[in-house]
């Protein structure tokens, strides 16, 4: 792997997110919308059980930040791959030396950039409107927010191999896999609060076991260190996996010629 | 070298199997002694693409499309091969331009600055010319011969205008679906075939004969 090369796709990406003022929405405007929403839902919550679920609106605080790691991830890694589809310039690409795995590393830098920028937008927006840190978590939101960022890239890795492999009209997954997560990892509630049907979906998610950690440590709880490694196996899993799945699309997508489509 | 044939003959898909975009089912193909798609990243170190419908990436000035390009065929100082590039093909002006506000034309300039910047041994081009005003077509034509001449890069050119190809190229292969037809320099081609000139050899390939009526 040529660190040059991975440093030139990242300074590409880097220069269309400054360009392109709706590119930021994903890190700016998304994250603020979504703290005020579901933060305004938790302090209403509250309100109408007058202190009874005392712990309403810190559990959906703290539920969307720690899913915007998920979130962040997932999304900043798949649409710098869509940048190229959209683009129409995947052939330029796949024709010059760059590796897929030089370019997923370039993306993958760009996408850490703008995780941090997106994670400090929702920080922020908690601490200033609803006096809710994040980091109040103390050093356990390390492990978790990290297994659930591993999670996200993993899931990004489908994205763009279901994109690979059917074309662009695949490419609402990069939005729409994260909606049918969310409420199955229980980000604002215990699993045990999804129907019965949907139950055991929900304990195979590793997601489930991170948001549940941050929850047990909000309840002031000691650390779930179970939990956060049940979270970290399946994270494993979901790389092992993504890797697995991604490499099969490309394969599929050379010799098929798949490449045209996009040109 | 032109690569040539009716549409859905398989021009572009031989391409794209050259430049490991696409894995070929069966043989083998080598570029410098490399292996695809074993070691595509090595081989296309030594190959440049250009395409005539082939965008260049959106929201970047044609100076930083070629910087990205050049960065990816691993050129590290590329500023003064982008410069000569541009000079050569007259169109020092678009440096500053995004990529996606110029012509057609420019367009394929661009694209054709892009696939040289490292000096590749071979520079693919698969209708360099196609939709282009005679005066740029002229451009490029000449911009090619010169670039082949001078630094000794082989074209392997597609193309449907064959007055374009008698001057630009010194064989020929004809492939009709998937299979080489006709292979020579284009008058023994063209001889083979006992017409007049390769648009005629282009035609009987096509399953087309014309008569003196039509000619």
């Amino acid at each position: 792997m040529r660190a040059s090369r991975v440093a030139v796709v990242a300074r590409r990406h880097a220069i269309v997110i400054r360009r392109v003022p709706f590119r930021l929405f994903d890190i700016v405007l998304w994250p603020m919308v979504d703290v005020i929403l579901y933060g305004s839902i938790g302090v209403f919550v509250a309100a109408q059980s007058q202190g009874a679920s005392r712990s309403s609106a810190t559990y959906m605080l703290a539920g969307i930040m720690l899913f915007h790691f998920l979130y962040q991830a997932q999304v900043a890694n798949s649409t710098a791959f869509l940048e190229e589809t959209w683009s129409r310039n995947l052939l330029n690409i796949v024709t010059t030396p760059v590796t897929e795995w030089e370019y997923a590393a370039g993306m993958a830098l760009v996408g850490l950039a703008k995780l941090a920028a997106g994670i400090a937008m929702v920080t922020l927006a908690g601490l200033v409107l609803y006096s809710f840190n994040l980091f109040d978590l103390g050093i356990a939101l390390v492990p978790i927010a990290a297994s659930l960022m591993v999670i996200g890239w993993s899931i990004s890795l489908f994205v763009i191999g279901l994109v690979l492999r059917f074309g662009q009209a695949a490419e609402a997954w990069t939005w729409g896999i994260l909606f049918m997560v969310m409420p199955l990892s229980g980000v604002f509630y215990p699993v045990s609060s999804l129907p019965p049907v949907l139950r055991p979906i929900g304990r195979v998610l590793p997601t489930t076991y991170a948001f549940d950690a941050g929850r047990q440590i909000l309840d002031g709880r000691p650390v779930p260190w179970g939990s956060i490694g049940i979270a970290w196996i399946g994270a494993m899993v979901c790389v092992v996996a993504g890797v697995a799945f991604i490499s099969r699309m490309l394969a599929t997508f050379r010799r098929r010629g798949y490449v045209t489509r996009f040109s | 070298m032109g690569l040539l044939g009716p549409n859905g003959a398989g021009k572009t898909t031989t391409l794209l199997m050259l430049l490991g975009a696409i894995i070929a089912d069966g043989g083998t193909i080598d570029i410098e002694g490399h292996p695809l798609p074993a070691q595509r990243s090595k081989a296309m170190e030594h190959v440049g693409f250009v395409a005539g419908y082939l965008p260049l990436p959106q929201h970047l000035t044609v100076r930083e499309a070629l910087r990205f390009f050049a960065g990816l065929y691993g050129v590290r100082r590329p500023d003064p091969d982008i410069n000569a590039a541009l000079e050569r093909f007259g169109i020092t002006r678009l440096a500053d331009q995004r990529c996606e506000s110029l012509s057609s034309g420019q367009r394929t300039l661009v694209g054709i600055c892009k696939a040289i910047l490292h000096r590749p041994r071979l520079v693919v081009l698969d209708e360099p010319t196609a939709s282009l005003d005679p005066d740029v077509a002229l451009r490029v034509r000449t911009g090619l011969k010169e670039l082949s001449d001078d630094e000794g890069m082989a074209l392997l050119v597609t193309s449907h205008d064959m007055l374009e190809v008698e001057r630009l190229c010194e064989r020929v292969i004809f492939i009709a679906a998937g299979r080489v037809v006709a292979e020579g320099q284009p008058h023994e081609v063209i001889e083979h075939y006992g017409v007049a000139d390769l648009e005629s050899v282009f035609l009987a390939v096509a399953g087309i004969h014309i008569t003196e009526e039509d000619r």
